[in-house]
């Protein structure tokens, strides 16, 4: 399996989450579902499913939570019977990121939450401070998704 | 059966032709199921005569199951298709270091450390050949230094002595160096309770680089019919078994008694 | 707030030498319960420990030993010790200094409650 990034300075963190967590999928995007590195993904139409998906769910549960609790939730967890979900935000400066990422018995929750805590830490260690926040704008948006997609899969 | 032995599978099943034979071969291997992992690779290399990978791989498991012609034949053909091949040397440099010969494995080993300068456990493996070398051994040597093992497999004989404890040596890789564990009616399990065990000392490698407790240095565990003892020992790691019935302390003293055994015999002597 | 493992948690935080101590979640390393010290980090010792439990009892099996009850791995900086049973794991973090004799014994001791 290989990590691919669109973004280099995501590549070492998210390497580093891969390789200790011991996760089967990563990807990391941005609230627009942008992607920004993935591991695992055999396709680039799989990352743009997962990354529009995790995005969804992450508006729509940040909305819920607020309605609930007064507050987003900060991630979500969901345990199939052999994988499990993990879908977390990356808090950087203004904005977040996105991080879903899929796990076998060869992981546990705990794990990924302990390295999902290090990531974070080590995103904000690196990041240039506007990368993450820069909206994409609409015209540009699904120029900029393909871009993404294209350096990861080699199609650029 | 794991996620991605399953997986490999069904996608072996769904083309025969596949060279993904490969990856379920190895994986199998590491999982323990020597046997099934021999039928993929032995398989696969009918279709597949002209890879040194598919050669490599049966080589691999051939020495898992004790077959050692078999293994070397298989690396002299990767050999030929694939001169250089650094498993290859490597695995031919263990074969001819196990059966006494010790100039042909500081050859293959040397031209495997020649091929990748960065690798530990090729230095650490030339090293133990040259000092058990006759010729190469310092004649200043004490005399309390064991003779070199030329069997490997009777390393730990005087340590352990008749008692039904077990002791073996891994590689990084998972490899038995030395030791064995024979079941009563003789077989050698090495090799399958090594696989299975070896995982655990990078399980404890992840820990200890997060919870800022320096390097560990002895695991122990005591299971249903047996305590185990572990330790890093030379990029590797050291396992020590024995029944639950002697007590854990001995177990522990085997354990660093054994370690003692491997750095004097590594020509280490720390 | 007491629960049931309130009591076992007391008595092994009074060790000499034991600077914490958790039943975890063998299959999701989370804390179910759990006595630390200031400054142990409680969540990744859960996690990484269950995890080394779990490897060595899944281990262990598979090489024909039965199911594991104590695991203790010695660092140059201290001591984890685990005893697990019906996905629960008894995790104690400790310095070298500790009697890992005593407790040996009364983690397996209060294993039988978890039956």
């Amino acid at each position: 399996m290989k990590l691919s990034v669109a973004e280099n300075w995501v590549e070492a963190p998210l390497k580093q989450f891969v390789d200790e967590a011991r996760v089967q999928l990563a990807v990391l995007l941005n609230p627009s579902g942008q992607v920004l590195g993935q591991f695992g993904f055999a396709s680039s139409v799989d990352v743009m499913t997962a990354c529009a998906l995790a995005a969804a769910t992450t508006a729509s549960s940040g909305e819920l939570g607020r309605l609930v609790d007064g507050r987003p939730f900060a991630g979500l967890h969901y345990a199939g019977k052999v994988r499990q979900i993990f879908l977390g935000q990356v808090p950087m400066g203004a904005g977040t990121l996105i991080l879903l990422t899929v796990f076998d018995e060869e992981s546990s929750l705990g794990l990924v939450q302990v390295f999902f805590a290090e990531l974070c830490v080590a995103l904000a260690g690196v990041v240039q401070p506007d990368a993450p926040t820069t909206p994409a704008l609409a015209e540009d948006f699904e120029r900029e998704l393909n871009r993404n997609l294209s350096v990861m899969f080699g199609r650029s | 059966m794991s996620d991605d032995i399953r997986a490999l599978s069904e996608t072996l099943a769904a083309d025969p032709s596949s060279v993904v034979f490969v990856q379920l071969g190895e994986a199998l291997r590491r999982s323990g199921q020597v046997e099934l992992a021999w039928r993929v690779a032995t398989r696969g290399l009918d279709r597949h005569a002209q890879r040194a990978d598919a050669h490599d791989l049966v080589a691999r498991i051939a020495i898992d199951r004790g077959d050692f012609p078999r293994a070397r034949d298989e690396w002299e053909s990767v050999l030929t298709l694939s001169p250089g091949h650094g498993g290859a040397q490597k695995g031919l440099g263990f074969l001819c270091f196990q059966q006494g010969d010790l100039d042909e494995a500081a050859r293959y080993l040397g031209a495997a450390l020649a091929d990748d300068p960065g690798d530990q456990s090729l230095a650490a493996a030339l090293d133990t050949v040259r000092a058990s070398h006759p010729d190469r051994r310092p004649i200043e040597e004490a005399p309390t230094v064991p003779a070199p093992v030329l069997d490997a497999r009777t390393l730990f004989h005087d340590v352990l002595g008749d008692a039904p404890q077990t002791a073996i040596l891994l590689d990084a890789d998972g490899y038995v160096v030395a030791g064995e564990y024979l079941t009563a009616d003789g077989r050698d399990l090495g090799a399958d309770i090594g696989a299975q065990l070896s995982g655990v000392s990078d399980e404890a490698n992840r820990a200890m680089r997060h919870l800022g407790l320096g390097r560990w240095h002895q695991i122990v565990f005591e299971a249903e019919t047996a305590s185990v003892a572990m330790a890093p020992s030379g990029g590797g790691v050291l396992l020590v078994a024995a029944p639950r019935s002697v007590p854990l302390g001995y177990v522990r003293r085997l354990l660093e008694r054994s370690l003692d055994r491997v750095r004097r015999w590594m020509g280490r002597g720390t | 707030m007491s629960s049931p493992f309130t009591a076992l948690l007391q008595s092994l935080i009074r060790h000499r030498g034991v600077t914490g101590c958790m039943v975890v979640g063998e299959g999701d390393g989370m804390i179910v319960d759990s006595s630390l010290q200031i400054g142990v980090n409680g969540d990744a010792f859960a996690a990484l420990t269950a995890s080394l439990y779990r490897k060595a009892r899944r281990a262990a099996a598979a090489a024909g030993f039965g199911e594991t009850g104590f695991f203790e791995l010695d660092a140059d900086g201290g001591r984890m010790c685990a005893a697990g049973r019906n996905d629960l794991v008894i995790v104690v973090i400790a310095e070298p200094r500790v009697n890992v004799g005593l407790l040996r014994v009364e983690m397996l001791q209060a294993l039988e409650s978890f039956a």
